[in-house]
């Protein structure tokens, strides 16, 4: 079991411009900013545990106001970006709308990253979402200020679970029980004892 | 994926040639909000929009965990279940709902628009709110003063909750009936409880069979 984060910066290599504006960008292979070198996958002895996702945060403001706020570039009212971060399992996004429409996700204004005295969490993901053997995952970041890119960043923190642990994941799926280290330790238990009782 | 985690956020923003929307947009712009007003944050006609009301199926249980709103103006927000508004005052009477400034969003928000202070919460919602299967519910923003009508400021309501679907929707009626509190945890602990009794029955049938 490992605690792993990916954090993405569009102003890195190819920066991230204002012609993405409206569009969806995944952090991993989007093209933009810091990537890496094929989709994100699991194998099949590994298992993914996503456990928090973030965005750059953005304000509220008045429609005509112009100096920036909070060090954010203001435009038609809000300061910041007006991003969005969505977590997509092959091809379904998790985060809908209540009428089950995929929305864009999370707002970095209620997951805000970094994290601020101006920008504190109002969203924490509970329950995780959960990656499984042989599926591809993406993070998608949307904006919408296309005044304010130059500070979109995006953070995922996620655990992987590999080999024995990982067979244990799928235990604990199939019981319906939410995977996580206290939850696979407390299966590694059960078992012990319920050799002991037979014994 | 039967309990899922799931976030909802309301501004008065559209595009140019309307006041709703149901695709944010890089035109949006601030829409004038009025006075005492009650907008449903999902079908209201103001702002970002869904298609249709919100409600739960046969097979779905929502809980909402946290609701807040940008504090200026005097925003809240009210939390409506079929016709029942959740927050009253202790004459029974109706009110607005959770000021802005005791749940602000986003938390460290200024009081006022473009101020320099940072609020923090004051309030939790704690118990959650319940959303039985078959429920439509609202999410009701209002504010005590207008916006202007030439520098409209953006004000935004957001909305935390959890949808329990399939199984997970039954176990939460089941710790409804139990008197529990519906939340990831419990239904966890509801599922375990299942598995142990029923590990135990079949230890014990194994040792009354060596027997």
């Amino acid at each position: 079991m490992r605690s792993q984060i990916y954090e993405w910066d569009g102003s890195r290599n190819t920066a991230i411009g204002a012609a993405q504006a409206g569009t969806r960008v995944s952090v991993f292979i989007g093209g933009y900013g810091n990537n890496i070198t094929k989709p994100a996958e699991t194998t099949a002895t590994q298992f993914v545990v996503i456990e928090d996702v973030a965005v750059t945060p953005s304000a509220f403001v008045s429609g005509l106001d112009t100096a920036d706020y909070r060090g954010l570039t203001v435009s038609n009212g809000v300061a910041g970006p007006r991003a969005y971060v969505q977590v997509r399992i092959n091809t379904t996004d998790y985060f809908l709308d209540p009428d089950n429409v995929g929305n864009d996700g999370i707002p970095g204004t209620a997951s805000p990253y970094p994290r601020s005295l101006n920008f504190q969490p109002s969203f924490s993901l509970y329950p995780d979402v959960y990656v499984l053997p042989g599926q591809v995952f993406d993070v998608l970041v949307s904006f919408y200020n296309s005044a304010e890119f130059a500070t979109l960043q995006c953070f995922v923190k996620y655990t992987l679970y590999d080999g024995p642990d990982a067979l244990i994941a799928n235990k604990l799926l199939e019981m319906g029980i939410s995977i996580n280290p206290g939850n696979v330790d407390w299966y590694k238990r059960t078992l012990i004892q319920s050799q002991s009782a037979m014994a | 994926m039967s309990m899922r985690s799931q976030v909802y956020e309301w501004a008065n923003l559209a595009p140019a040639s309307s006041v709703s929307t149901l695709r944010r947009g890089t035109d949006n712009q601030p829409k004038y909000v009025a006075a005492s007003t009650e907008y449903d944050v999902f079908i209201g006609g103001l702002g970002n929009n869904i298609t249709k009301p919100a409600e739960t199926t046969a097979t779905q249980f929502i809980v909402i965990e946290d609701i807040a709103c940008t504090p200026h103006l005097g925003g809240a927000v009210q939390v409506r279940i079929n016709t029942t508004d959740y927050f009253q005052n202790p004459d029974v009477t109706d009110q607005v709902g959770v000021p802005g400034l005791a749940s602000p969003y986003p938390r460290g928000a200024a009081s006022t628009s473009g101020g320099s202070d940072n609020l923090l919460k004051s309030f939790d919602l704690y118990p959650d709110v319940y959303v039985l299967p078959g429920q439509v519910f609202q999410i009701l923003y209002s504010q005590r003063t207008a916006t202007s009508t030439t520098d409209t400021e953006v004000v935004a309501a957001f909305v935390k909750y959890t949808l329990y679907d399939g199984p997970d929707a039954l176990i939460a009626n089941k710790l409804l009936e139990l008197g529990v509190t519906i939340n990831p945890n419990n239904v966890d602990w509801y599922k375990r409880t299942l598995i142990e009794q029923q590990q135990r029955t079949a230890v014990a049938a194994a040792a009354g069979g060596q027997a």
